[in-house]
């Protein structure tokens, strides 16, 4: 092969394999009817399969349904389950199954689909939300007990979570590790047509669909016949999507671009109460904030209407307690609550000889009071922590911030080196009290290394000892309001769930139900004619 | 020259070992672990144990790189730790994306640096050099996303020529192809510039325009042909950086590819995800110097010749 054949020859392998592996990308038209981008939380969720995942997009809440749902209010409604009873020990829950539902692949959803589906969670990554239960009885084909191996009221909370969405069992079984990838078969108003990871999942209009929930106004086949949910990471580029039609929603909005978007005359807005709170989280085991007392003046001194203000532009509320507002066990009894009180943070400072020095700064002992305050990376814990360490100077404590992304953050505070730090969860259920303050779960991700033997004792009547609801709400609260009276945290912020959408484009119902934006509103919505 | 690509290929072995051990250390000594973004509220300390125990990261690094590697001869990436899929078959999902937006960008920088070179060296000392020049200087400064961001306001959100972001059809390409191969152009256009006046002064092209040709003819048959030799070397050595440089362009424009699979990963510390990541791009700047190499010897006789 001389020169000239060996450059020809070459370039036209490198042509023809550019070719072949380039033909087999979609390249079809924007003909959906709607397009929504998810949020930076969802995105890259590997599959839809309920039970097997552990992160889940939208698209898995439109193609599954669940026996119970939850509303905005955290209270919980029918949905393929049409009313349950608990046993009076709690150690049964009995289900009546709506008839007439069938899954995606034509086949009944019954009491047999129900028993089958219980079992799959065995061995799974989402086995803790079925572990109280001890077996599934088929009492007859629309008709389920379970009967439980303790009392768990929290199970209500668990069967209206995503990862509670009802697959098809002959579907599951036949498509095996492939399931949630290639196929997604449940009973929900949505049908997977395409899912390509990080990218974007096309659903069409389950047209069978009659059995939505009270929670939203259409109870058959959705109005938006096509859905596109795409994956944009960066905001500003999701921004001009939005602003020129692109797409017709962005399912969650972050606050620092709430102020441009709302200069958009053709951009409406939703917004739905939060489901986490940002707290500062104290490392009670070493440094100065073992001593309950630097804790709590360190608590008074945060002001919370300034980081609404600086940090949110107003949206949201100020957090005085550490639960989400919306839950019934966050209504605790107000004295425990923690509110801005300079003069007595500066007291009690006082009290423990921390005295002011020439500079501002606090000494004891010719010791500078000198805290290093950690955050995470994202804009708004950075500005939080600002602003925290310009209170805590008014306090007389000098902070250094030190910024860290999520990941490592969570490695360093497995080393118990912290002080302070600007922290963050989303969940919307007390149990969150048992994860970041139970001893057991020392040093992570209870890295405010909290041992205290009056809370373990609360904690185990609050989770283990609650015969039903209303039970657990009390527990819940009283163990609550006891770390409040320790100061184990000082709560900073609850922040809002902002959506945006183009009204030229869609109408979108002017409440959001559910606690998250998801099938509820997406059945009522309807594109622009 | 079948020996010389013999001996090329041999010497790309212990290359890939030592490649494959810093790519194992650097993920794994990062602060970080894939499992505690596989933990949720309520999950117990033992489900974190089994997890350690199934993807073997309860073990040595030694033996952690052993099975790795010895997978690896086998032709398996390993599974996902987060994505709970074959590492391979997520590349194989995300590479051609890569290779689509990589290969256009190669290609549009290869064709406008060559030309904006030609026309630089033929004027050369003129306006139009300084011109080029000036442009050159400019394109090789301006950060990618930024010039991503730009195109957008102007081409799709003003103009509306062209969709602002995805993946879907030619049309979608355009923009991110231009982001990515501005600063391939700057750097093609200079080497090739240089590489054409410092031709244009060997005797050889004195005697082509003593024997009357024209300048235009002296110019692309002769010239640039030898002139070519150190751009092939440039753009070849651009060919591993086709698929991991285009990161911020991925982002910014929603692209799915290789690059947005490496920083997904990073983010969750999705070890076998990353060491398969890396080293693939490690493994296409290898592979780039070795083609490059390739082609400059089957272009230019002299350098399969001197070398060994």
């Amino acid at each position: 092969m001389n020169r000239r054949e060996f450059l020809a020859s070459t370039s036209v392998v490198t042509l023809g394999l550019g070719l072949v592996l380039t033909s087999g990308l979609p390249a079809r038209a924007a003909d959906s009817e709607a397009v929504i981008v998810l949020s930076s939380s969802e995105a890259g969720a590997p599959n839809q399969d309920p039970i097997r995942a552990t992160l889940l997009s939208l698209a898995s809440n439109l193609i599954y349904d669940r026996l119970v749902e939850q509303d905005d209010d955290q209270s919980y409604h029918p949905h393929l389950a049409e009313s349950w009873e608990t046993g009076a020990d709690g150690m049964s829950w009995t289900f009546k199954l709506r008839q007439g539902v069938t899954f995606h692949d034509s086949e009944p959803f019954n009491a047999a689909a129900v028993a089958w589906w219980i079992g799959k969670y065995k061995g799974s990554p989402n086995e803790y939300m079925t572990a109280a239960i001890d077996r599934v009885e088929i009492v007859d084909d629309y008709t389920v007990r379970f009967v439980m191996k303790r009392p768990e009221p929290n199970l209500i909370f668990n069967l209206a979570q995503q990862f509670m969405g009802i697959p098809s069992p002959k579907s599951y079984e036949a498509s095996g590790d492939s399931y949630g990838v290639t196929e997604a078969i449940g009973t929900g108003p949505y049908k997977l047509e395409s899912f390509v990871v990080g990218q974007e999942t096309v659903l069409v209009a389950n047209e069978d669909y009659a059995w939505g929930t009270d929670l939203s106004e259409n109870r058959a086949a959705p109005h938006i016949k096509r859905l596109t949910l795409r994956e944009i990471p960066d905001s500003s580029t999701a921004f001009l999507e939005l602003k020129t039609g692109g797409v017709g929603m962005l399912s969650s909005v972050p606050d620092e671009f709430l102020p441009q978007l709302q200069k958009e005359k053709q951009v409406g807005f939703r917004n739905l109460p939060g489901i986490g709170v940002t707290y500062l989280n104290f490392n009670s085991q070493s440094g100065a904030f073992a001593d309950a007392t630097m804790r709590q003046a360190t608590a008074l001194a945060i002001d919370q209407s300034a980081v609404l203000k600086s940090v949110y532009s107003g949206a949201g509320r100020e957090a005085h307690q550490f639960l989400i507002s919306s839950l019934a066990e966050s209504k605790v009894d107000p004295q425990f609550e923690i509110h801005h009180d300079l003069d007595k943070a500066k007291k009690l400072l006082d009290q423990t000889g921390w005295i002011n020095g020439s500079d501002g700064v606090r000494t004891k002992d010719n010791k500078r009071l000198r805290i290093k305050l950690w955050t995470r990376s994202e804009t708004e814990f950075r500005r939080t922590a600002e602003i925290v360490q310009a209170q805590l100077k008014v306090l007389g404590m000098e902070t250094e911030i030190v910024t860290f992304d999520n990941t490592t953050l969570r490695d360093q505070l497995r080393k118990g080196e912290h002080e302070l730090v600007v922290s963050h969860y989303d969940w919307n259920n007390a149990d969150i009290l048992d994860w970041f303050y139970s001893a057991k779960n020392i040093p992570f991700p209870n890295s405010a290394m909290w041992n205290d033997a009056k809370s373990e004792e609360l904690h185990d009547i609050a989770m283990l000892q609650s015969k039903n609801w209303d039970e657990r709400v009390a527990n819940f609260k009283k163990y609550q309001e006891y770390l409040l009276s320790q100061y184990a945290f000082a709560p900073l912020h609850e922040p809002a769930q902002n959506t945006a959408y183009n009204k030229d484009l869609l109408e979108v119902p002017e409440r959001i139900r559910g606690p998250q934006f998801g099938q509820p509103t997406i059945v009522d919505m309807k594109t622009v004619q | 020259m079948f020996l010389f690509i013999i001996k090329r290929l041999v010497l790309l072995v212990p290359v890939f070992f030592v490649v494959s051990l810093v790519v194992f250390l650097i993920i794994h000594l990062v602060p970080g672990n894939p499992i505690d973004n596989l933990m949720r509220a309520g999950s117990s300390s033992a489900q974190r144990v089994q997890i350690a125990a199934k993807y073997g990261l309860d073990r040595s690094l030694a033996e952690q790189y052993f099975v790795w590697m010895s997978r690896l001869m086998t032709g398996d990436l390993g599974t996902s730790i987060i994505q709970g899929r074959p590492v391979g078959a997520l590349i194989a999902r995300n590479l051609p994306y890569s290779l689509q937006l990589g290969g256009a960008a190669l290609l549009f920088s290869a064709l406008t640096g060559i030309t904006a070179g030609v026309l630089a060296a033929s004027f050369h000392g003129t306006r139009l050099d300084d011109g080029i020049s000036g442009l050159i200087l400019l394109g090789s400064t301006v950060p990618s996303f930024w010039l991503g961001l730009l195109l957008i306001l102007v081409f799709a959100v003003w103009l509306g020529w062209v969709p602002i972001s995805g993946a879907r059809g030619w049309t979608s390409l355009i923009l991110p192809v231009i982001a990515t191969g501005v600063g391939g152009i700057a750097l093609v256009a200079r080497v090739t510039r240089i590489a054409m006046i410092e031709t244009a002064r060997q005797d050889f092209v004195m005697l082509l325009h003593a024997k009357g040709l024209s300048p235009l003819v002296i110019q692309l048959r002769h010239v640039l042909r030898h002139a070519l030799v150190p751009v092939v070397t440039i753009l070849a050595l651009r060919i591993g950086w086709i698929l991991g440089g285009t990161v911020t362009i991925e982002y910014v424009f929603a692209r799915p590819g290789l690059g947005s699979l490496l920083i997904r990963g990073l983010n969750q510390r999705d070890y076998p995800l990353v060491q398969a990541c890396l080293l693939m791009l490690a493994m296409a700047v290898i592979l780039g110097t070795l083609i490059g190499d390739i082609v400059q010897a089957a272009m230019d006789p002299r350098q399969r010749e001197e070398r060994p």
